[in-house]
């Protein structure tokens, strides 16, 4: 596989000199290989949108480099490099109509006139735009000049695209609709996606690979349902989905599971993922679908625990519970209404407890 | 609410309004329209005018009556009306050339220096416009600032006469009215949204064309507000043309000056305002029309 962007122990300081430098990226090292729609995840300030800032050319990087296609574009001006950005506000040119706005990088690179009144009624068509090429910006509606922005920067047919949080601005529906087209896009183009967000949800369904970022690092690059399933510390498994967290100090282990103590005295088995020792302080997590609630009369298995619901949140779809495990633990867990909308449980009900050790893994301290 | 208000909305919105309309039309409606009228009257030798009709004041403008008392097309006046306009023009034009890359420096600085550079361009209004004009003549003058050392040192062997020149006027209106083009300049590229200018270079767009296809264009108001606040001072100007003109080179508002104050023809002299007021007027509808148009294209539907 072609690597795309090869970033290479890249270290961005601002205002080195400067008593208060601001380190926004530590000594990142990561591969995007061509024809892949990759997402950089992480908090505000984990330094995603500095990297893709770096990529573009707008900010110099203050140690490493970064190869587009090996090719070393680090004293590439901007407008030299073949990328293209997707900006958050999308920055569109308001004294431009939206075919203007479109044809502005292609006019730049000096395309001939026919090939670019093609290219942008072709782009337009492909975001479903073509209708609204003699329009200004500022007569559009925010997800309409979203898609402008994305054929403004799809026209001039960049080596990768660099999206900044484009649907963070839209309501949900519609963000939740351009998530699939942008993956169709991508698909469609064949062109790299470098798509920068803080939305997890976003980032699991429409990425190929993810780099979940923070405080300047990356934390883990992995497919979606690699960093899902299998955090590899307690940041990733945190800012990913909901989890919950047993901190304990494992007590017995064999070569399938490890025994942790949780609290004063329960013990909860989970998967052995190796390189642990009897006395090491862990911590398990726990994915809250992972866990079936039912009532004391109604439990299947042998394996179950007792528990009681402490609370309750009703999200429509579904129930999120907070339950009473005794010894001080406390575990999120999810029911869906029954069919007549009911809740199964409701606040103070017992409750039997299930969950496969399977379920529970062990993440580093 | 109290008994004297008037009733309705409008009735208490020109209520509002009354002092603005009273400062407009004392100190502006009126002093124009008694020009207007004064331009229409006979000279009195003496200084004023004489209560009788006349248009000779705007026959003078265009004719002169020869020896044998013919009324003969006299260029004299249109020429020194064009020469205003010549000079007003190409010191609009140096305005905008010095002015925008200064307003341009000054938005790209942080916050609390730009305040304090917009402080620096206002310093020279603390000064009297004549005494700051009359610092001119010793830098251009003969044995000034700029001639003495390149005398010094052999560079020159004469005097370059730059004064009493078209130059020396242009300069001198340039520097007096240069942060007239900075300030609205400044104030439209305050607003300018620089991820813009990111987005071009983004979009293959080198330095030149970040300029030319995105900053002027969205400026513009702007540029437009400072030339036309240079433009109409400069047509008007009198100061600069009489000291660094030396009274010789006329333009258009020294040469009323020169009407009221020694010519001692208050009607030719009015007939003059009034046709710079028309002037300025014309320039002003084209600038009205120009905003409208902008206004219907790129206003919100």
């Amino acid at each position: 596989m072609t690597a795309a962007i090869d970033i290479r122990g890249v270290t961005k300081i601002y205002n080195p000199d400067s008593n208060q430098p601001v380190k926004a990226l530590d000594n990142v090292s990561l591969t995007i290989n061509d024809n892949e729609f990759f997402t950089l995840l992480g908090p505000s300030g984990c330094g995603k949108t500095t990297l893709l800032r770096l990529i573009a050319g707008f900010e110099q990087v203050s140690g490493g480099e970064i190869m587009l296609f090996d090719e070393e574009i680090e004293n590439l001006e901007p407008n030299r490099r073949p990328v293209n950005t997707v900006f958050q506000h999308y920055a569109l040119f308001p004294h431009m109509t939206v075919a203007e706005n479109v044809g502005f990088g292609l006019e730049r690179l000096k395309k001939p006139k026919d090939e670019i009144e093609a290219t942008v009624e072709r782009v337009l068509t492909l975001v479903k735009m073509m209708h609204l090429g003699d329009r200004r910006p500022n007569q559009l509606s925010g997800g309409q000049q979203q898609r402008v922005a994305l054929a403004r920067a799809l026209a001039p047919s960049p080596k990768v695209l660099l999206l900044d949080e484009p649907l963070s601005a839209l309501d949900l529906k519609l963000r939740q609709a351009m998530r699939e087209e942008l993956k169709q896009l991508q698909k469609e183009t064949g062109i790299t996606f470098v798509f920068v967000t803080h939305d997890q949800e976003e980032a699991l369904a429409m990425s190929d690979r993810i780099a979940v970022m923070s405080e300047g690092e990356v934390q883990q690059i992995g497919g979606p349902t690699n960093i899902y399933e299998h955090p590899v510390n307690r940041f990733v498994a945190d800012f990913i989905g909901d989890t919950n967290f047993l901190d304990g100090e494992i007590v017995n282990l064999n070569e399938d599971l490890v025994t942790c103590k949780i609290g004063s005295e329960s013990m909860f088995e989970a998967e052995n993922s190796g390189g642990h020792q009897i006395g090491d302080k862990v911590t398990l997590f726990l994915r809250p679908e992972k866990i079936s609630l039912s009532r004391p009369d109604e439990a299947s298995g042998s394996a179950t625990r007792p528990g009681k619901v402490s609370n309750l949140i009703y999200l429509g779809n579904q129930a999120a519970y907070t339950v009473d495990m005794g010894d001080g633990i406390e575990l999120t867990a999810q029911a869906r209404p029954r069919e007549d909308g009911r809740l199964p449980f409701a606040i103070g009900d017992s409750l039997a407890v299930e969950f496969s050790a399977r379920a529970l893994r062990v993440l580093a301290q | 609410m109290s008994g004297w208000l008037p009733k309705s909305a409008a009735g208490r919105r020109w209520l509002g309004l009354a002092p603005s309309y009273f400062v407009i039309g004392v100190f502006m409606l009126v002093p124009m329209v008694i020009m207007g009228v004064f331009s229409f009257l006979e000279p009195n030798p003496y200084g004023g005018v004489k209560p009788v009709g006349s248009v000779a004041a705007y026959v003078k403008l265009f004719f002169e009556y020869d020896l044998e008392d013919n009324l003969v097309f006299n260029p004299g006046y249109l020429n020194i009306i064009f020469r205003s306009f010549q000079l007003s023009f190409g010191a609009t034009l140096l305005c905008l050339i010095f002015g925008f890359p200064v307003a341009y420096y000054i938005t790209l600085q942080p916050e609390h220096k730009r305040n304090f550079y917009i402080y620096l361009i206002t310093i020279p209004f603390w000064t009297n416009l004549l005494i700051r004009t009359f610092a001119w003549i010793i830098i251009l003058g003969r044995g000034g600032v700029i001639e003495t050392p390149l005398l010094w040192a052999g560079i020159i062997e004469d005097s370059l006469r730059m004064m009493y020149t078209d130059g020396a006027i242009a300069i001198g209106l340039t520097y007096s009215y240069l942060p007239l083009m900075v300030l609205p300049i400044y104030a439209s590229l305050e607003k300018l949204d620089f991820r813009l200018l990111e987005a071009a270079s983004d979009l293959y767009a080198n330095r030149l064309e970040v300029m030319t296809k995105v900053v002027i264009p969205l400026c513009k108001p702007g540029i437009i507000a400072g030339c036309i606040l240079v433009f109409i001072p400069c047509l008007g100007a009198f100061i600069a043309p009489n000291l660094l003109g030396g009274g010789k080179k006329l333009m258009l508002g020294s040469l009323v000056q020169f009407q009221f104050a020694s010519a001692r023809n208050w009607p030719f002299g009015a007939a003059l305002s009034m046709l710079l007021l028309a002037a300025v007027v014309i320039v002003l509808i084209f600038y009205a029309r120009a905003a409208k148009n902008r206004a219907a294209i790129e206003g919100s539907a």
